[in-house]
């Protein structure tokens, strides 16, 4: 009599199992209750026994191969001549991963705007990417296309727009963990929001430098009381004359060029197996560009600078980030980087150090909070300007305590240089 | 199983023949599986288990027992649509044969090939073709191969009555006997191409007999439904086909006892020709000459018991079966495999 | 190094091949003792024998069959099928036996042959011993299809075909026989599913094959020189498996497309590289992909008539320096 074995159901969630090994062989006697193949699926894996007796006449499913629960994987009592072949390994399988039998082509999922400008002239596909790549005015490059009397907007066109702005706004050469980003209104719940080109680059970017470097974060709570009075006292006049307002940043930055004048390696980049101090600071600092993107350009020789000199240069090259006028000059050759969270109340902020550099500054919001004031008299309550300043730093290059104590002369800068001698004295 | 120990030979001479009681057990046995099979497989039809087409070869099967046995292992052998027969005969279970009927997994090719496309290389059935008149050439490739290697097997291709109008059956003789090639054409004549007598269409009366004289080849025409008959005169031509004696064109007079394919109930044929010939049902022959040999009841009943089991516990391991996982979709098209035709 | 005729170098091709491995046969009309109606296959019958190099009756079909049935059971055949319109004669083995061989055994059989076949016009030989039918084969699953532009390329391409274990179609071009170029001593073994860029540029990608190679380097030389136009020539040289990305890659770079194609508009086989480019590379494109074929007729034998079909490297310069400048 013939009787089948089938692949027993192992589990309720299991729909098949793989072969492991077979106890038997073809022409063997089996016995109610022997051990015939053992079978792994993803919970278990067991041994199964024979329920019938009778002699092995036929294996279906061999050592290796994947039978589907109830699928007859061996005979017992039947007919002993050649049947099909034993499938002893799943081809199939290995067969088709090249690609999807319905993806033979691959259709991009990207979309760079319409094929018409603004004013109806027709533009490629190319260009539209391009456009949407480097961030180029499309309603002003139409209309130039159209004021020329060409017929469409193609590569050339674009490349010729490039090539007439001041400086090409290229890919960031510091890369920052990119702000939140408060939306007008939220996007709706499942929105696919595609990553155009220059922050996917940027992407790549920080994941590597995060991949690669080994990232240790300290942190300083700073009091920013004896910095804010000066600041507040030469606010008014330093409007008046320079046309824009007086922040934080630019004593953040004088401290951090004379806090590194002391610790060098802070100012260093790796170059194989040695590190590279750089003689001169170029600060970079983190510009947010209206929450779409980050770039950091650079301050060159900002160790020459005073805190106004600062403020001008930094704000020249936050203007032009927000014109988009950078060049690669601007974008490159930084030794060290702050990124400057604080306008948006948040405490601490750990950010990505761009390499080669080995360290990043971030400052976060300064505001009142009470703090504990030593005087002759005794320890007070007192409302004080608190600020945290952190640093990530690149342990390969130097350990914490020297963070830490690079971090300690910064502290001590801010809270006790004497800030006026930075302004011009006569008024 | 039978021998012929079992059987009392009234005429000792008949029983000691060139035949021998053992291999007309065997043509027996090949017989009444097949019958049994093609029957069930009738009935899957109606089930709509079987899915297509099905071309069966009820009343045909004393030609794929008679060419089965007379093979050797390792003679190759080509047929067409109309190929459970000469599948079965060569060996292949018929689990294989009815699960790849019912395109399941547990089939010849997996539910890759179906009825029409029957395939067991390791029984030496190098395939069952669907265009009229395509293996005729390929089997002389085949037998080509076996010359050029000085190997010792036989090509055999059997086909229809139609096929003799192709061009590719005249290419193929012609090429066969002037390469002297080491392969047999059995042509299978059933009087009927799809719904049309042959005899309509072609110029001579013998479709293929008659034609031989064209390619310098013998005029061979025998009664198709009798096992021994088509026995012998295979072994003879595949003798002389192994021994470098060149090609043969066999035509074995035969009848098919339903429609072309399973959608035809065949009301072209003319009132009593069924009668006719169900006299001279293959089957009911041969069992007639096993009792004629004194072969005992017992023994023809345990062939057609066995065969009757057998059919059965195929026919559950097929409905056991699922079909082929979905990868197969795109497997093999190419050797590595795959289906890749681009990078 | 040796400069060689393309015929020569066929010849060479097989005979590589036929030395290598003695189950590689060779069958076709008049190849055997008369070399080759073209002359592509002298000397093989001589230093082969009528055992291995065997002349056959006007057959293709017995030509086909007999090549599948000795490949499926251990032989590694070449068929040659005279001119390469008679493949629509024996087209049943092409398109339905040995291309569906292996999938529909289950992977039970295999087809390890090579159909090499006399292609393309240019010849005078009129509309039915002209046509260029690669495109053809290049849409039947399951085959592969190769069609060289030199002599070095038709050894490499041969012994890559011979050596592949899948039904391969092997157009050699017939306006090609004459031509000679540089061929290294010794084994030369290419790969199929490669394209070769022949010429790089920056302003445009021409993709040709076979007899529209010559055509589109002479043309890319005439518009460096007289348009300015640094055009970019690939030789697909093989269309199953096709060698995608090199061809896209180009596309990125110079982001205009153009084919040159000898095979009758309709279906030709630049059509399908067009749509692959027009898909996946959509945004590398700056113009519309132009295809400059053959106009969709028969070929007429006069000589006139028929420069005038086939594209001509002026026909190929004027077009693409148009397209650009329009």
């Amino acid at each position: 009599m013939t009787s089948t074995i089938i692949m027993p159901q192992l589990g309720e969630t299991v729909a098949e199992g793989k072969v492991l090994a077979w106890f038997k062989s073809i022409g063997d006697e089996i016995r109610e209750g022997d051990n015939l193949f053992e079978v792994e699926t993803d919970k278990v894996t067991i041994e199964v026994q024979a329920v019938v007796a009778g002699r092995l006449s036929e294996i279906r499913v061999g050592v290796g191969a994947t039978a589907k629960v109830g699928e007859v994987v061996a005979v017992i009592g039947g007919d002993m001549t050649a049947k099909a072949p034993v499938r002893t390994e799943a081809r199939a399988a290995r067969a088709s991963q090249w690609r999807s039998p319905f993806e033979e082509v691959s259709t991009p999922t990207e979309k760079f705007g319409s094929s018409k400008g603004p004013n109806g002239v027709r533009i490629t596909p190319l260009a539209r990417r391009l456009i949407s790549e480097h961030g180029i005015d499309v309603a002003r490059l139409s209309a130039d296309v159209a004021r020329r009397g060409a017929t469409k907007v193609d590569e050339a066109a674009v490349r010729a727009a490039l090539a007439e702005r001041p400086s090409e706004p290229a890919t960031p050469s510091v890369v920052i963990a990119p702000p939140p980003k408060p939306a007008d209104s939220p996007p709706p719940e499942g929105a696919v929001i595609s990553l155009n080109a220059v922050r996917l680059r940027t992407g790549e970017r920080l994941a590597e430098n995060w991949r690669t470097i080994p990232h240790v974060f300290q942190a300083i709570e700073v009091d920013f009381t004896r910095v804010d009075r000066v600041r507040k006292s030469r606010k008014a006049d330093f409007q008046a004359t320079h046309g824009f307002s007086l922040t934080f940043l630019p004593f953040i930055a004088r401290a951090t060029c004379l806090a590194i004048s002391a610790y060098p390696q802070i100012n260093a980049r790796f170059s194989g197996a040695t590190l590279i101090l750089s003689r001169d600071i170029h600060l970079g600092i983190a510009v947010d560009l209206n929450h779409n993107g980050l770039v950091a350009p650079v301050v060159r020789e900002a160790g020459e600078l005073t805190a106004i000199g600062l403020a001008k240069a930094i704000r020249r090259q936050t203007e032009k980030a927000k014109a988009g006028k950078l060049s690669a000059d601007d974008l490159s050759g930084g030794t060290y980087t702050i990124s400057n969270n604080g306008a948006f109340g948040t405490t601490l902020t750990t950010p990505i150090i761009n390499a080669p550099q080995v360290g990043i500054l971030s400052t976060d919001a300064i505001g009142l909070k009470p703090a504990v004031v030593s005087t002759p008299e005794g320890d007070f309550l007192a409302p004080r300007m608190i600020g945290i300043v952190g640093q990530s730093f690149d342990h390969r290059a130097f350990d914490g305590a020297y963070s830490a104590a690079f971090l300690s002369r910064l502290k001590l800068i801010l809270e006790t240089r004497n800030w006026d001698e930075e302004f011009p004295s006569d008024r | 199983m039978a021998s012929a120990k079992d059987a009392t030979a009234p005429n000792e001479s008949l029983a000691n023949d060139d035949i021998g009681l053992d291999r007309r057990l065997e043509l027996f046995r090949l017989q009444v599986e097949i019958r049994d099979c093609e029957k069930r497989a009738f009935d899957l039809f109606l089930q709509n288990l079987i899915k297509g087409t099905s071309h069966l070869s009820i009343g045909q099967e004393a030609v794929a027992a008679g060419f089965g046995v007379a093979m050797r292992k390792g003679d190759k052998s080509f047929c067409t649509y109309r190929g459970h027969a000469h599948t079965l005969a060569r060996g292949a279970s018929m689990e294989g044969m009815l699960g790849e009927l019912m395109l399941r997994d547990i089939g010849l090719m997996r539910g890759k090939g179906g009825s029409m496309h029957l395939t067991s290389v390791e029984h030496g059935v190098l395939g069952s073709y669907a265009i009229i008149g395509a293996h005729l050439p390929i089997a002389c490739g085949s037998a080509w191969r076996a010359q050029y290697l000085g190997e010792k097997d036989v090509s055999v291709c059997f086909f229809g009555d139609g096929t003799t109008n192709i061009g590719a059956f005249h290419e193929a003789l012609n090429f066969a006997a002037v390469w002297k090639l080491p392969v047999v054409f059995v042509c299978e004549n059933n009087l009927y191409m799809e719904y049309t007598p042959i005899s309509e269409v072609t110029a001579v009366k013998h479709p293929a007999a008659d034609r031989a004289a064209a390619y310098g080849l013998e005029r061979i025409v025998v009664d198709g439904n009798d096992a021994d008959v088509v026995y012998r005169i295979a072994l003879a031509a595949l003798e002389m086909a192994r021994n470098g004696g060149g090609p043969s064109l066999i035509e074995c007079l035969t009848y098919r006892h339903s429609g072309h394919s399973r959608a035809d109930p065949a009301k072209y044929r003319p009132p009593g020709e069924l009668e006719e010939w169900l006299k001279r049902d293959p089957v009911v022959i041969y069992r007639e000459r096993l009792r004629e040999f004194g072969v005992k009841q017992e023994t023809i009943d345990a062939v057609e018991a066995e065969s009757k089991r057998k059919v059965e516990a195929a026919t559950e391991a097929c409905k056991a079966s699922p079909q082929a996982p979905v990868e197969l979709l795109t497997a093999d098209v190419y050797a590595d495999g795959g289906w890749a035709w681009r990078n | 190094m040796a400069e060689l005729t393309y015929r020569d170098a066929v010849a060479r091709g097989i005979a590589q091949e036929m030395e290598r491995d003695e189950r590689v046969v060779f069958l076709g009309e008049d190849i055997g003792k008369a070399g080759g109606v073209f002359k592509t296959t002298v000397g093989l019958y001589e230093k082969f024998g009528p055992r291995r190099v065997r002349d056959t009756p006007i057959s293709e079909q017995a030509i086909l069959g007999a090549a599948m049935g000795a490949a499926m059971t251990g032989l590694r055949p070449i068929a040659e099928i005279m001119f390469a319109d008679f493949l629509a004669v024996c087209f049943d083995y092409v398109a339905n036996e040995m291309s569906k061989l292996r999938y529909m055994s289950n992977g039970q059989l295999a087809c390890p042959l090579v159909i090499r076949t006399g292609n393309g016009g240019g010849v005078r030989f009129g509309a039915q011993h002209s046509q260029a039918v690669e495109n053809w084969t290049m849409m039947i699953p399951g085959v592969k299809v190769v069609a060289p532009s030199s002599p070095v390329d038709v050894i490499g391409l041969m012994a890559a075909a011979v050596r592949d274990p899948d039904p391969v179609i092997f157009h050699e071009h017939k306006a090609l026989y004459a031509i000679k170029g540089e061929v290294p001593d010794g084994e030369i073994l290419d790969k199929l599913g490669t394209a070769k860029i022949l010429r790089p540029g920056r302003d445009c990608t021409i993709v040709a094959l076979a007899l529209m190679v010559p055509r589109a380097l002479a043309a890319a030389e005439i518009l460096r020189q007289e348009h300015g136009v640094d055009a970019e020539v690939i030789d697909v040289r093989s269309l199953v498996p096709l060698d995608t990305q090199t061809i896209l890659a180009s596309v990125a770079k110079t982001g205009r497309l153009f084919t040159v194609e000898e095979n009758p508009r309709l279906c030709g086989w630049g059509a399908e590289i067009v749509s692959i480019v027009a898909d996946e590379a959509f945004w590398d494109l700056d113009g519309p992909i132009v295809r400059i074929t053959t106009p969709h007729i028969p070929l007429p034998a006069a000589d006139h008539l028929e420069d005038l079909a086939l594209p001509s490297a002026s026909r190929i310069v004027d077009k693409v320096h148009r397209v650009l400048n329009g």
